[in-house]
C-alpha cells in the first residue's frame, strides 16, 4: 500500500473543535472528497462543531475557503467555520501596550505644526507631516514628506508625500488649492468650488481624487491611534 | 514730537499708490500737519506730476542722500496747501543709487522736520521697495479688487511682517455696481485673503484722472468720492482710529435713489 507523505487534507481535534489543514493548490473536488472521508468517520461529532480551515497563510483562496465552509455546513451540519486567527505582530503589540500604559507621551513626533496665515510667496517645507491652523493663501507653497492638514482655507500650492509617498493625503476645511501633488501624481486646474464639506485629496487608482472627508473617513478605520 | 514715516506700497504696479500718497499727504496737510510726500520711484518719478509741481524741481531725494543739498532745499512747498512738501525722485538715476543705510540716515532728519512723511514706494519687491520700507514706521498696502493685485499685496504683506511692520490695507477702485453683479471681488473677498486691518475703501472715480492730469490734489475736489475716501483715511491715520469705514455703494436707500434720479446726488 502506498502511503501518502503529505495528504491534501489533515484533520485534528483542537479543544472543542476541529482544525483542518489543507493544501489550497489542490483542485476543489479532491479536497471535498477527502473532507467527506474524514467527516464521515466523525459522524455525529461533527454536528455543531467549531471548524478552523487553515490554508497555511496562502493568499487568494478566499473563494475556495468560502465554498468549503458552506459545503461542510450543509453536508455535515458543522457549527462555525473560521480561518485561523491572524498572528499578532509582537512589535506592534508592544507599542500598543506602551501607548495604553503610558499614554502617547513617550513618542517623539515629526509633525510640523504651524499657526497663522501662509501668504503668497511663502514656502513651507517639512520632512514629515504638516498641520496648519490657519489659511494658506494663493501663491503660497507647502511641501511635506507626509500628510498636509489645513484647519482653514487651502488656496495655495500643495505637495504631500514628497518625493514618492503616494499614501499621503491633503485635507482642508475649505479645500480649494491651486495645485495638488501627492507623491509623483499632479493635478493642476482643479477648479474646486467652495463647498460646506471638509474635503481631502488622496491617490486612488493611479490618480488624485478629492472626496468628502466625513463621507470616507480615511483615518476613522484605523484600529488604534498611531503616532505619526 | 517725532514724525511718522508711512510707506505706501502694493507689489503690483498701477493700483494707485501715487494717487494714494498724494491724496493722503494732502489730506493730512489740510488737517494741519506738516507733511512731506517722498517719491521713492527713482528713475520713474510721477508724484511731482500728480501734485502739479514738476516745473519747480531743483533737487531730489538722491541729491539729499548723496549730500548735495539739505532737506529744506529739496522739499518743494505746495502753493495751494500749506504745510505740504514734496521731495521728488530723480528721473535720470536708477534705483541702485540709493542704499538702505542712506535712506535711514535722512529718515532721522525727516522725522525732525515733519509730522508725517509719506513715502511712495515703487512697484515690485526689489531694491526700490527695500529702500522705501527700511525706515518706515507704518505701511499702507494699496490693492485693487483683482486677483492679481491681491496676490501681490499678499506677498508684500508677508515681507512687511517679516520686517515687523504691521500693514494696513486700502482697497482702491471699487466699482459698487460690478461688485453687486458679482463681476468684481468685494472688499470682503479681499479681506478674506489678506486679513489685515482696513485703513479704508476707495471707490472708482473719474475725478482721479482729471486730478492727475491737472495736478490739483484729489482731496481738494469736494465732489470727488475717492477724494472724500482718502480724506477719511487720513483722519483715521491722524488719530481718529474709530472713524467707521464707509463701504462704497452701500447707500441704496429709497431717498438716495430718489435724489440720484433728480440729479441732486451722484
Amino acid at each position: 500500500m502506498v502511503v501518502e507523505d503529505n495528504p491534501p487534507v489533515k484533520l485534528k481535534g483542537v479543544g472543542d473543535g476541529f482544525w483542518i489543514t489543507l493544501d489550497p493548490s489542490m483542485p476543489e473536488s479532491i479536497l471535498k472528497e477527502d473532507l467527506v472521508k474524514l467527516f464521515e468517520r466523525l459522524r455525529h461529532l461533527a454536528i455543531n462543531a467549531r471548524v478552523v480551515i487553515d490554508i497555511g497563510g496562502a493568499k487568494g483562496y478566499d473563494g475556495l475557503v468560502q465554498n468549503l465552509s458552506s459545503f461542510l455546513k450543509t453536508r455535515f451540519d458543522v457549527g462555525i467555520v473560521t480561518t485561523p486567527p491572524e498572528k499578532r505582530s509582537i512589535p506592534v503589540e508592544r507599542i500598543r501596550q506602551r501607548d495604553l500604559n503610558r499614554g502617547w507621551t513617550s513618542h517623539r513626533s515629526e509633525v510640523l505644526m504651524l499657526r497663522g496665515r501662509v501668504r503668497s510667496g511663502q514656502k513651507i517645507e517639512a520632512k514629515k507631516h504638516v498641520l496648519i491652523t490657519g489659511d494658506v493663501n494663493p501663491g503660497a507653497q507647502i511641501t511635506a514628506g507626509g500628510d498636509i492638514l489645513v484647519m482653514g482655507r487651502l488656496l495655495g500650492h500643495v505637495h504631500a508625500g514628497y518625493p514618492k509617498n503616494a499614501t499621503a493625503i491633503i485635507l482642508a476645511l475649505d479645500f480649494r488649492p491651486s495645485q495638488v501633488q501627492i507623491g509623483e501624481y499632479v493635478v493642476s486646474d482643479l477648479d474646486a468650488q467652495k463647498t460646506d464639506r471638509v474635503e481631502f485629496a488622496s491617490v486612488v487608482n493611479e490618480g488624485i481624487l478629492v472626496q468628502d472627508y466625513l463621507g470616507v473617513n480615511p483615518f476613522g478605520r484605523l484600529p488604534w491611534p498611531e503616532v505619526v | 514730537m517725532e514724525g511718522r514715516i508711512i510707506v505706501v506700497t502694493s507689489g503690483k504696479g498701477g493700483v494707485g499708490k501715487t494717487t494714494a500718497t498724494a491724496s493722503i499727504g494732502a489730506a493730512l496737510a489740510l488737517e494741519g500737519n506738516r507733511v512731506a510726500v517722498i517719491d521713492m520711484d527713482i528713475g520713474l518719478r510721477n508724484l511731482d506730476v500728480v501734485l502739479g509741481l514738476e516745473n519747480r524741481i531743483v533737487f531730489n531725494i538722491v541729491d539729499i542722500v548723496n549730500g548735495r543739498c539739505n532737506i529744506r532745499q529739496a522739499a518743494i512747498r505746495d502753493r495751494r496747501i500749506e504745510n505740504l512738501f514734496l521731495i521728488p525722485a530723480s528721473q535720470s538715476d536708477n534705483k541702485d543709487v540709493l542704499t538702505a543705510a542712506g535712506v535711514e540716515r535722512i529718515a532721522v532728519q525727516l522725522k525732525q522736520e515733519f509730522d508725517y512723511i509719506i513715502m511712495d514706494s515703487p512697484a515690485g519687491i526689489e531694491r526700490g521697495f527695500e529702500n522705501s520700507v527700511t525706515a518706515a514706521d507704518e505701511a499702507l498696502v494699496v490693492c485693487t479688487p483683482d486677483v492679481s493685485a491681491v496676490r501681490d499685496a499678499d506677498r508684500v504683506i508677508g515681507l512687511l511682517y517679516a520686517r515687523s511692520i504691521t500693514p494696513k490695507l486700502i482697497v482702491n477702485r471699487i466699482v459698487p455696481a460690478m461688485v453687486a453683479r458679482g463681476d468684481m471681488l468685494s472688499h470682503e473677498d479681499v479681506m478674506e485673503i489678506l486679513s489685515i486691518e482696513l485703513a479704508g475703501l476707495v471707490p472708482m472715480d473719474d475725478q482721479v484722472v482729471i486730478s492727475t492730469n491737472t495736478g490739483v490734489p484729489l482731496v481738494m475736489r469736494n465732489e470727488s468720492k475717492a477724494g472724500q475716501a482718502f480724506r477719511r483715511i487720513a483722519r483715521r491715520l491722524n488719530g481718529e482710529a474709530d472713524l467707521p469705514v464707509e463701504v462704497p455703494g452701500a447707500k441704496t436707500g429709497i431717498w438716495n435713489r430718489f435724489t440720484h434720479k433728480l440729479g441732486l446726488r451722484k
